[in-house]
């Protein structure tokens, strides 16, 4: 057999099959992982008659958004039927001052780390990143004390410190590995211009770091909005974020379960985060790969 | 501009010496480089005059302040990186400008500075640009007039023509010896091209391990090399070095050459006597002679000792021919003609002026003086 013949692509037919069986493969993957969202969305739609009577894929008849209203305004959460929206704003004035705290700091810890280098910067990097990998629930008595020591037990302040502290090993660990790959050579020749440490910071590094900013806001972002366990530990009542919230609202039952109510409710939760995945999920991607930054 | 005194500097981390005690005077307006391979300490000796790292012991006075504890943006110097370091946020404008800002230079005033360096440097079109939207070239104009505005005493320059290529490098080093000229200011150049040294230093400062090895005006570092090391590295192509052994012979010292490839032929004696007062008590000994490629020339002429060598090879680089010849069993680099006049083959005479010659002493390295 000549090497030409050898070497030719496949035939048409071959090459055709494959490639609708790979169709066929990744279709079958996107409904086994699309039903479940399907099933959420569609039942958060439907009133309670159409749940009962018919089939949980059946398409909802109507689009009646009242289950979503109940759910936000009016829904029992204990004995308050105030629905969700007091805790979904108890969840944003906890995550927004938690995202920027923990994202500010992380970026100054990181450029400390790595333009000012000290002796033991590598040992205090290493302790730092240790706390990547202490689960939350050995910190959660320890973390009561000092919450209640400090008098922000069951306040959003408390929750905002608490997020802030625990957010901070990732942080540093996004800026200080991003702020690795910025040349020292800049910081240095700021120096010789006569820029000291804050400087150089607000007018040289900053502005070189949306990229892993945006990394930062959303993996912060993501981790205390969803957070569950810190909320729940720290806070009752009045003050609890929204994913408390949301779950006392499931637990909490007079006669029959409002399934479109509870559905509804945990999209309202999920929903701020999976719009910043929505709308910022590209340039996530593009600052956990963002190298140097070749001026 | 300010003379630059440095006393004995010493830098060590930890058990590792890096520098072992430089000491070097620069008067006003000198133009100084450092010379020397990687990891030699050059890079450390102008980040220490810098400030940006400290003496572990000297001294360093720029004028006549001590500015050992002077933080960097206090001892009124300059500096050009190998990488440029210009900041990537920023306009070229807002680069050259940075350290006026940071010093509280009004803003008319700046914008005036950056106009005129600017100029100086035919780059005032390129003020609204990032540095990204530059050319190596045109960044490396940026470096310098973020120096030049300053106008500082002390310009730095730490490699600052490596990134560049071939062809740019010559123009920007035409370029800063210009300015050197215009300026005449106190400048330190840090490189490992012996090229650049040469043709831009008014004395060079040679390092190896931390140590100067010698520090003279270029000519008497090509002409005298102190030892050795510094023989082999300043000059292109660089220095052959022969090992002789010197014999007694009729009018002074000598030494007995081979000059043909298979070492089959009669050896020629080398006429050292120039060297009579240098060879004394080494008669009878090794030494290593150096001869750098055009004292060897192609023809006969009364400049030295004529010799007919067999040659090797040769390699025409445009300008000069070069012949690679065979001396005692080594190789030995001579200067054939200039340009492409003549084919060189064969067995043809040179000439070798040996007056010109430099002998080291083979064990310590130093040149016999």
């Amino acid at each position: 057999m000549s090497d030409a013949a050898r070497y030719s692509a496949p035939r048409p037919w071959s090459a055709l099959i494959m490639r609708l069986l790979l169709w066929f493969v990744l279709i079958v993957f996107a409904i086994w992982f699309l039903l479940p969202a399907y099933v959420v969305v569609g039942t958060s739609l439907k009133d309670l008659d159409e749940i009962r009577g018919g089939s949980l894929l059946a398409l909802p008849h109507e689009l009646n958004f009242s289950a979503w209203r109940h759910a936000w305004s009016e829904a029992c959460i204990g004995v308050e039927c105030t629905g969700l929206k007091p805790y979904f704003w108890n969840s944003v004035s906890m995550a927004l001052p938690g995202v920027v705290v923990s994202t500010l700091l992380g970026a100054l810890t990181g450029y400390a780390l790595t333009k000012w280098k000290f002796k033991g910067a590598n040992l205090v990097f290493a302790l730092i990143l240790f706390g990547c990998f202490v689960p939350f629930q050995v910190v959660i008595l320890p973390m009561a004390q000092t919450l209640g020591k400090l008098g922000i037990t069951n306040t959003v302040y408390g929750l905002i410190l608490v997020h802030s502290v625990y957010g901070l090993a990732f942080t540093t660990l996004f800026f200080r590995n991003y702020y690795v790959t910025i040349p020292d050579e800049l910081v240095r020749a700021a120096t010789i211009d006569g820029a000291g440490f804050f400087t150089i910071f607000r007018r040289i590094i900053l502005p070189l770091s949306p990229p892993i900013i945006v990394v930062s806001v959303i993996w912060q972002f993501t981790q205390i909005w969803n957070d569950f366990l810190f909320g729940a530990s720290f806070t009752t009542g009045g003050a609890q974020p929204i994913t408390v919230a949301m779950n006392n609202l499931v637990n909490t039952t007079t006669g029959v379960k409002q399934y479109n109510v509870d559905m509804a409710a945990a999209l309202i939760t999920a929903a701020p985060t999976l719009l910043v995945y929505i709308f910022a999920g590209r340039y996530f991607v593009r600052g956990l790969t963002a190298g140097s930054v070749k001026g | 501009m300010a003379s630059l005194t440095i006393k004995n500097a010493v830098k060590r981390y930890g058990h590792v010496e890096v520098l072992k005690g430089v000491s070097i005077d620069l008067r006003d307006g000198e133009f100084l480089v450092l010379l020397g391979a990687s990891g030699c300490g050059k890079s450390t000796l102008l980040n220490m005059i810098a400030g940006l790292e400290d003496l572990t012991e000297g001294e360093i006075m720029i004028g006549d302040r001590v500015v050992n504890d002077v933080h960097p943006k206090d001892r009124d110097i300059a500096m050009v990186f190998q990488s440029y370091a210009l900041y990537p946020t920023m306009t070229v404008g807002q680069n050259i400008a940075f350290g006026l800002e940071m010093r509280g230079v009004p803003k008319a005033e700046r914008a005036l500075r950056v106009e005129q360096v600017a100029k100086t440097l035919r780059m005032d079109h390129l003020l609204d640009r990032k540095p990204a939207q530059l050319s190596g070239g045109q960044r490396q104009r940026v470096a310098m007039g973020r120096a030049l505005v300053r106008d500082p005493e002390v310009f730095l320059f730490d490699e600052p023509l490596s990134n560049l290529d071939a062809k740019l490098r010559l123009e920007m080093r035409t370029e800063i010896k210009r300015l050197h000229k215009r300026l005449n200011a106190t400048m330190v150049y840090v490189t490992h091209d012996q090229i650049e040294a040469l043709t831009l230093a008014d004395r060079i400062a040679i390092l190896k391990d931390g140590e100067v090895q010698q520090l003279a005006s270029p000519a008497e570092i090509y002409e005298h090399p102190a030892n050795m090391f510094v023989a082999g590295l300043v000059g292109s192509p660089p220095m052959n070095f022969l090992d002789i052994t010197v014999e007694a012979g009729e009018a002074g010292p000598a030494a007995w050459v081979t000059l043909r490839a298979d070492g089959a032929d009669k050896p020629v004696l080398l006429d050292l006597s120039a060297h009579t007062a240098r060879l004394d008590g080494y008669v009878g000994r090794k030494v290593v002679m150096g001869l750098r490629p055009e004292m060897i020339s192609q023809g006969t002429t009364d400049a030295g000792q004529c010799v007919q060598c067999e040659i090797d090879v040769t390699e025409a680089t445009g300008a000069d021919t070069l012949c690679v010849l065979n001396w005692n069993n080594q190789e030995v680099l001579a200067r054939g003609t200039s340009g492409y006049t003549k084919i060189l083959e064969g067995t043809m005479d040179f000439t070798i002026e040996t007056e010109r010659a430099c002998l080291f002493d083979p064990e310590s390295g130093l040149r016999l003086d």
